[in-house]
């Protein structure tokens, strides 16, 4: 593992942000790192750079704790997005280069090359305040990867991109990974993100809950199968079936039944089971998405835990008003 | 690390619109400010005075010594009758007119009265006939008044400070008070730009606060530098283009001792505008922080003036003189005037220079714990304690 996070602790006066979480992020692959809008994301990415201060906890980078100089080769985007508006692009992308270490031509370089990738060429003595907000995510994203960083941090860059945006950014992280790059993303979209990432850690309440490569997530212990008779609109031969053939996780609208394979539970023994109730329309193996795999492990749904914290913050803000 | 934020800073700054025409307005203001009185009071012309009556002799002598007093020259006219020289005075012909044994005319009298116009040539004239009318009785009296009455004023002291001296010691003061208010305010509003446009986390993730805010205020603090040195000459070349008192009679002790504090005074300020500047979110705020800074010095630069333009100053300036936050205005002040020795201006020097240092520390700390907060205004009691509870 080439970035460690090691039991992080972190509190806010009565707010758990980090509650020992530990995980490791590996080289070369898009590394995504999700949980519901407060789930202790945003102060995890800080503590990386120290920008935020950790009551407990080491971070390493390939096996030593992280100090400045190892900074300097981490490009980082952070979730509240700035430059100086009244700079312009490219003397700021190369501000940004030569306090990362880079010698000036290097630097000028660098950002003349990562401005024309980025599709931004020809806007170089633009003001920041002057381009359009799709332009100035892309000139954030320039100065995060000028410096040709060995781990580049970006939290939530997916948030506020149109499709066309996110197919250039996921390709740009891909591109990144197979250079050898580390690559930590954070997200609070699990399902938008999964077809982007090769592995995961998903975090609830500043605690790990799930991690490990997407296909392994998806497929889970018990894969699901998902199995449709005609005319069958409550999944009715399912349940006469009983208990042997697996558990019912659910019913969609459709009469189509998804089944968890307990162990020793037999694909083709349901089969048989379906084709006798009636005709089979629909018979395969499907893979659980994210959010699914993260109600599962918490019992709450994103949106539920995310409604919970904005509730729990208006508490808090109101207290400290008070 | 350092240096590159001080370089952006040059370089930002530098070249926008705003520091040049700054320096082009503050450079004439200053060259204008010293040439134009020297030239001013070259060109003065002599005043017209209007005799009527009497003898012209007399008279004329009583006008001329009446110049002198009230340090005019003056170009006697005789005039027919008192109708002729009112009118004359009326198209301002004539400046004022001396009617003998009877009056002196003028077309307005002075706000205050013409009691209180001792300094001026119509008081003077007043005056003077006055006594010439008292002692007409006496034969040769008015003829011997006319040959001067004042006596020789001796002081036991030298004085102070020459006018030169003291008007070289404001420049000094106005020097310092623009600078401190308006780089310091460019600190402030520039944190307060890192703080709200949110670059700040960008920055801080390969800079250490510290570096930032050195780099800051070392950037800024050399442009101003660079101003300063502009204004500075502008100050000798016209000066001694124009011939001014204020180049000849100034001495270069004086010269010393504002530059010094110049230098001193950004120092000790500029860290606090930088801490002042961290506590606000939004750019619009620091206008508002910065204020309580900007105090010390207000105070110390209205006063100076009373410094200037008397003998000796109270003890409660003195004071100032001594006090880090006011030193860098009171000090060369006090020095300028005379009312304080070599030593004194040391010792300010060195207790405004260990104020800077414990002035820097403060400020750090407020800043670093202050400079990755967001959201409402950072009381300072919280900024100043080591461990504040964080948003977020």
């Amino acid at each position: 593992m080439e970035l460690e996070l090691d039991g992080l602790h972190r509190r806010y006066g009565t707010v758990t942000a980090l509650d020992g979480l530990t995980f490791g992020v590996p080289a070369g692959q898009v590394f995504g790192f999700l949980g519901p809008n407060g789930a202790g994301k945003t102060t995890t990415m800080r503590a990386i750079f120290g920008v935020a201060s950790l009551d407990a906890g080491e971070i390493r980078w390939r096996g030593k704790p992280v100090d400045e100089r190892a900074r300097r080769t981490f490009g980082y985007m952070p979730e509240e997005r700035g430059l100086y508006p009244s700079m312009r692009l490219l003397e700021q992308v190369e501000y940004f280069a030569r306090l990362h270490d880079m010698p000036a031509s290097a630097a000028r370089a660098a950002a003349r090359h990562w401005i024309g990738r980025l599709g931004l060429a020809g806007r170089e003595d633009a003001r920041i305040d002057t381009l359009s907000h799709g332009n100035q995510q892309r000139a954030q994203l320039a100065v995060a990867l000028v410096h040709d960083p060995e781990l580049l941090v970006l939290d939530e860059p997916f948030s506020g991109l149109d499709p066309g945006g996110v197919d250039d950014m996921s390709g740009i992280l891909a591109e990144r990974a197979a250079a050898g790059v580390t690559v930590l993303f954070s997200s609070h979209q699990l399902d938008l993100v999964e077809d982007i990432c090769e592995a995961v850690a998903i975090i609830h309440h500043g605690r790990l809950v799930a991690s490990g490569p997407v296909a392994d997530l998806e497929r889970g212990e018990r894969p699901r199968l998902a199995v449709r008779v005609a005319g069958d609109a409550d999944g009715a031969w399912a349940r006469e079936a009983g208990a042997d053939l697996g558990e019912i996780e659910a019913v969609r609208p459709d009469g189509t039944v998804l089944i968890s394979l307990t162990k020793g539970a037999d694909s083709q023994r349901i089969l048989d089971l379906a084709r006798a109730a009636g005709l089979v329309e629909h018979f395969t193996f499907e893979a659980r998405r994210l959010s699914e795999v993260f109600r599962q492990v918490t019992g709450a749904s994103v949106g539920q835990a995310e409604a919970e914290h904005a509730a729990k913050t208006a508490l808090s803000t109101a207290g400290a008003t008070r | 690390m350092t240096w590159l934020v001080a370089g952006r800073e040059l370089l930002t700054r530098g070249r926008t619109r705003v520091f040049a025409i700054s320096t082009v307005v503050l450079v004439l203001a200053v060259a204008l400010g010293v040439a134009l009185p020297a030239i001013l009071s070259r060109n003065a012309k002599p005043e017209r005075v209007g005799i009527v009556g009497g003898s012209t002799a007399t008279l004329t002598g009583i006008a001329t010594e009446a110049g002198r007093l009230a340090g005019v020259q003056v170009i006697v006219v005789p005039e027919p009758d008192v109708a002729t020289a009112e009118a004359r005075l009326r198209s301002g012909d004539l400046s004022v007119v001396l009617v003998n044994g009877r009056e002196v005319v003028v077309k307005q009298v002075p706000i205050g009265g013409a009691s209180s116009a001792g300094g001026t040539l119509p008081g003077a004239l007043a005056q003077l006939a006055g006594l010439a009318k008292l002692f007409a009785e006496v034969p040769g009296a008015a003829a011997a008044a006319a040959n001067g009455i004042a006596l020789p004023v001796r002081g036991l002291e030298p004085p102070s400070g020459s006018l030169a001296n003291r008007l070289t010691g404001l420049f000094t003061v106005v020097l310092v008070w623009v600078l401190i208010s308006v780089y310091g305010s460019q600190i402030a509003m520039g944190i307060g730009e890192e703080k709200s446009s949110r670059v700040v986390e960008v920055l801080l993730s390969s800079v250490r606060p510290v570096q930032l805010l050195i780099g800051k205020v070392l950037g800024i603090g050399l442009l101003a530098l660079a101003q300063t040195a502009a204004m500075v000459a502008a100050f000798i070349v016209a000066g001694f283009a124009a011939g001014s008192s204020l180049v000849h009679g100034a001495a270069i002790g004086i010269v010393v001792t504002g530059g010094v504090f110049i230098v001193l005074g950004y120092a000790f300020y500029c860290t606090a505008y930088a801490a002042a500047g961290s506590l606000v979110s939004r750019q619009s705020d620091v206008n508002s922080v910065i204020f309580p800074v900007q105090i010390p010095l207000i105070l110390a630069y209205a006063l100076s003036y009373t410094v200037i333009y008397s003998n000796g100053a109270n003890t409660f300036y003195h004071v100032l003189g001594f006090l880090p936050p006011t030193a860098p205005v009171a000090m060369p002040v006090l020095y300028a005037a005379g009312d304080a020795p070599v030593w004194q201006v040391v010792v300010s020097a060195v207790l405004c220079a260990v104020g800077t240092i414990w002035m820097a520390r403060v400020a750090t700390g407020i800043y670093t714990r202050s400079i990755l907060r967001t959201g409402a205004r950072i009381p300072l009691r919280q900024a100043l304690r080591r461990e504040p509870a964080e948003a977020r």
